[in-house]
């Protein structure tokens, strides 16, 4: 054997490592030197700092507090990944399990910190620091806070980890746990809060330790919102709600800042930031998470009988002074339709007074339901308000037109009859109903509901008013019914009366499955109303629940002297 | 044409010679480059170690140019014998490194037996392949030579280094047939061998095993064993066809490559210099394995030829497994570059065998 059969093994060695070189630097060297770009280019991003959100005394209700995470660097723990987590479990008494997700989770490259703990002690992180030195690094994050974190749940909405956007974020350096709003005004206004993810751009060599600058995008911070809440009054109308299922609103009766809005029961909206025990909020059957203010709509009961008047009165159907009798029921062909006491002859103002069914079976048996359904849309309660809450839902006007078209049927005297006491097809929302009211207290005016005051220090109010096209002659009539209710000794609502706040309003209780609602919605003072509010509870019996929910809201803010005079 | 190449032709040995000094300033050149972290150069005393064992390495091979290559002939058992002593010492008293006992303090310097066994195998392998003897016989000629080698290897598996064990069965085959022994016997026992490796398997220690698993897919561990195959290739790949440029290297520098100034030299090299720079690279080597091999079919001494044959399959198979490993087509074994990876005891017997080819060269 000679050596130029050794020579042609040794020349087919060298082709297939040249072939094998011309494939991965000249085939593919494109594909591994991004690789390799990607091995050592990191953006390190930089959380922008949330805009705060303030109440109207700038008492701070949601703001960014910087809250520890232990991160690691895969390649540098890759031999003692177990053993290290075991530790840190051990060592902050932390659930090694919730460790191990959190570092799956988040893992993308070998040389990039993972958050394996998230929000802990700055204690805490310094020590676990100086104890596993370094194996961990401290990797402060901003994360959000409620001081309110019930009272203002609706309102505010929270802030949670868009997981669901990563994929698109994901090739502009982000990582997967950008915060965005969800509901309230984290949402509305999400795009001022959020400000500006910043994010350096650095060389790091194979332990993840920075060894060059790149550079960088400046972080920008969110803009600080300031409400037109206040957390005080906030703070008492939770407290009037007691946990039951119901709504309470207080507005500027002459400018639609919304003072106060609580939906009731409420969530912890701190347990969503952190995503921890949110499954008893998620299960609860009285649905926490509703904001009932906006949310829902309801059949509005006798707090529609205002309405019914106007469109009387300005239709020409009936005056003030004319008096209807009410011997407890109104018997419609075959049909026997209820009031809830025997009130006699009433007029206008002591049908409102008390709050008597017959007087407006009557009224709206001579006005007719085509009418009725024209102003109860002038008055707003089929369109929502505009309030800058996402998901405000808007009610519901029938009309004979509307029967005939989507169920089929003719519009009967009886569904005019229930329509003229605010049952039947007819549904608000609270807020839908409350600004109705409030235009009575406007001499006509619909006012829309906001809650930004102040944007960055800027005045970002607006008040926007439309006219319902109502006369003034009519608007004194139903606002005179108003007082009646809480004025008369026996009105429906007198025992707000003792307030001596010269409230107007009118009572509700709407029949619908199991226990009927109750609803109060008035204005006050009298003369020249600078507050409109609204409360409303589901399934409570009566408006008398409705009607002591006003009162101790109302006095206790009395006595925190909250009410300007 | 034919009278230029004739006037510049250069004899084999000065052209081994051009070729080891290249390879000298590449290896240099590549260790500075290794050794040069995130813009600093850290490290001083690995290059200048590495600059001291070069000079040494060259006085070597200045003896033995000259020490009259016949004489291994007659002492090759002497030898082989005195390399099993030194093996047998490590086992028992040698320096722990890296979980692998394979070094002895000499002057100062730690050195490795085990690279020495590469020498006296091929010396006493080619004295018993290149026996005047007419008739031949298997158990004589064969079975001995190959006992031989495997109780050397034995020694040197039990390390453990695997890469040295397995090149001595290298050097024992290609050196078979190159031989006049009837190839028949090394086929056979080749395949016997193959066959039986299944049971080697059990003997390996876990880190070999994990290895050569690895080897098959890198991604089954992508932090630990795999990682350092993985890192390699990318450093290779993104290299492209020009290369990085020197100290640019962005795994090399940023210390993505673990082992990167011994077993790992060329992806260095091939990171920083591209494609074409591999290919000049191999193209070197490949010079050097023609001159010896040039010099083979000119030499009229059947010895001096199994010598020579011997030393370009040890050249050609560390060549091929330290490259071949660094791409990924073949498994992890630990075996150094030769003249180019840093490390006294692979670059002194690298030189000395070039000195025995020199001493070869001026006797024909």
């Amino acid at each position: 054997m000679d050596q130029s059969f050794v020579r042609r093994i040794y020349l087919s060695g060298f082709l297939v490592l040249v072939i094998s070189l011309f494939y991965y630097q000249a085939l593919k060297g494109n594909y591994f030197l991004k690789r390799a770009e990607h091995n050592y280019v990191r953006a390190i991003p930089i959380r922008s700092l949330r805009g705060s959100i303030l109440d109207r005394n700038s008492v701070l209700l949601a703001y960014d507090k910087a809250s520890f995470n232990i991160a690691v660097i895969p390649h540098q723990i890759r031999k003692k990944k177990d053993i290290l987590f075991k530790q840190l479990a051990e060592f902050l008494s932390y659930d090694e399990k919730i460790i191990q997700a959190n570092y799956k989770r988040s893992f993308s490259n070998l040389f990039s910190p993972v958050d394996v703990i998230i929000d802990i002690d700055k204690a805490q992180a310094l020590e676990a620091k100086e104890y596993f030195s370094g194996d961990i690094l401290i990797n402060p994050q901003p994360q959000r806070h409620y001081n309110f974190s019930y009272e203002c749940a609706h309102i505010l909405g929270y802030v949670k980890e868009a997981a669901s956007f990563y994929e698109n974020l994901k090739k502009y350096g982000y990582a997967p746990n950008e915060r965005a709003g969800f509901s309230g005004i984290e949402q509305y206004y999400d795009a001022y809060l959020k400000g500006e993810d910043g994010g350096d751009l650095i060389e790091v060599d194979s332990s993840g330790k920075i060894v060059g600058f790149l550079g960088e995008r400046k972080a920008f911070g969110g803009e600080d919102i300031k409400l037109t809440i206040d957390s005080r009054i906030q703070e008492i109308a939770y407290k009037a709600l007691e946990g039951r299922r119901g709504t309470l609103i207080l507005m500027d009766a002459q400018s639609g800042e919304v003072l106060a809005l609580i939906s009731s029961p409420s969530f912890d909206s701190n347990a969503f930031v952190r995503g921890k025990n949110v499954a008893r909020f998620l299960m609860d059957k009285k649905r926490p998470l509703l904001n009932r203010a906006i949310q829902s709509s309801y059949p509005l009961g006798s707090t529609f009988k205002p309405i019914v008047a106007a469109a009387a009165l300005e239709e020409g159907r009936s005056a003030p002074e004319k008096k209807f009798t009410c011997r407890g029921r109104l018997t419609l062909g075959r049909a026997t339709f209820e009031c809830w006491a025997t009130h006699g002859p009433d007029d206008l103002y002591e049908a409102f007074a008390h709050s008597c069914n017959v007087y407006f079976y009557n009224l709206g048996m001579v006005t007719g339901p085509e009418f009725i359904g024209k102003w109860a849309q002038k008055f707003g309660l089929n369109v929502a308000t505009g309030i800058d809450l996402p998901y405000e839902r808007k009610g519901f006007v029938p009309t004979p037109e509307w029967k005939r078209k989507r169920l089929k049927t003719a519009w009967y005297g009886g569904d005019t009859l229930n329509l003229s006491i605010g049952q039947g097809f007819l549904e608000a929302t609270p807020l839908e109903a409350l600004v109705a009211i409030n235009a009575i207290a406007t001499d006509g005016y619909l006012v829309k509901p906001y809650l930004i005051k102040e944007m960055n220090k800027v005045e970002a109010s607006a008040i926007t008013k439309s006219f319902v096209g109502i006369s003034k002659e009519s608007i004194d009539e139903i606002k005179h019914g108003l007082r009646a209710a809480v004025e008369f000794s026996d009105g429906t609502a007198y025992e707000l009366n003792r307030l001596n706040l010269e409230i107007a309003g009118k009572t509700g209780t709407a029949q619908t499955k199991g226990l009927s609602h109750g609803w109060f919605v008035g204005f006050f003072p009298y003369a020249k109303p600078k507050y409109a509010f609204c409360v409303f509870a589901e399934n409570c019996g009566s408006s008398s629940v409705a009607v002591d929910i006003s009162y101790q809201f109302l006095r206790w803010l009395q006595n925190k002297n909250l009410i300007e005079k | 044409m034919t009278t230029l190449q004739a006037r510049f032709r250069l004899t084999p040995s000065a052209t081994l010679i051009i070729c080891i000094i290249f390879l000298n300033a590449l290896s240099l050149i590549s260790l500075y480059s290794s050794l040069h972290q995130g813009g600093k150069f850290e490290q001083y005393s690995v290059f200048y170690r590495q600059v001291v064992w070069i000079a040494l390495a060259w006085i070597f091979l200045i003896i033995f140019s000259f020490i009259n290559y016949r004489l291994y002939y007659d002492l090759s058992f002497i030898i082989y014998g005195l390399n099993i002593i030194l093996l047998l010492w490590v086992l028992v008293f040698g320096k722990e490194a890296m979980g692998a006992q394979r070094w002895i303090r000499f002057l100062g310097f730690n050195f490795q037996p085990s690279e020495l066994s590469k020498i006296t195998t091929i010396l006493i392998l080619a004295r018993f392949f290149a026996s005047e003897r007419i008739r031949r016989s298997f158990r004589k000629d064969v079975l001995l030579p190959l006992g031989l080698v495997v109780f050397n290897a034995l020694l040197i598996f039990k390390q453990p280094d695997l890469g040295t064990a397995l090149i001595l069965f290298v050097l024992f085959f290609l050196m078979g047939i190159f031989s006049r022994l009837p190839k028949k016997y090394f086929i056979l026992l080749l395949i016997a061998g193959l066959a039986l490796a299944p049971i080697g398997w059990k003997f390996l220690k876990d880190y070999q095993k994990k290895r050569l698993i690895v080897f098959i897919d890198p991604n089954v561990d992508p932090l630990g064993a795999g990682y350092t195959i993985i890192q390699s290739k990318i450093a290779i790949g993104s290299g492209e066809i020009f290369g990085k440029g020197f100290l640019s290297g962005t795994q090399n520098q940023f210390n993505f490559l673990p082992e990167r100034h011994t077993d790992f030299i060329f992806t260095v090299i091939a990171e920083e210099w591209g494609f074409m720079g591999s290919l000049f690279l191999l193209f070197i080597y490949w010079l050097i394995l023609k001159k010896i091999l040039d010099l083979a079919k000119d030499s009229h001494d059947r010895f001096a030829r199994q010598v020579l044959i011997g030393m370009s399959a040890l050249f050609f198979a560390h060549i091929f497994i330290n490259i071949g490993m660094t791409l990924g087509i073949l498994p992890v074994v630990g075996l150094p570059l030769i003249f180019l990876s840093y490390g006294g005891s692979n670059l002194l017997i690298n030189f000395i065998l070039a000195g025995i080819i020199i001493n070869i060269a001026r006797s024909t």
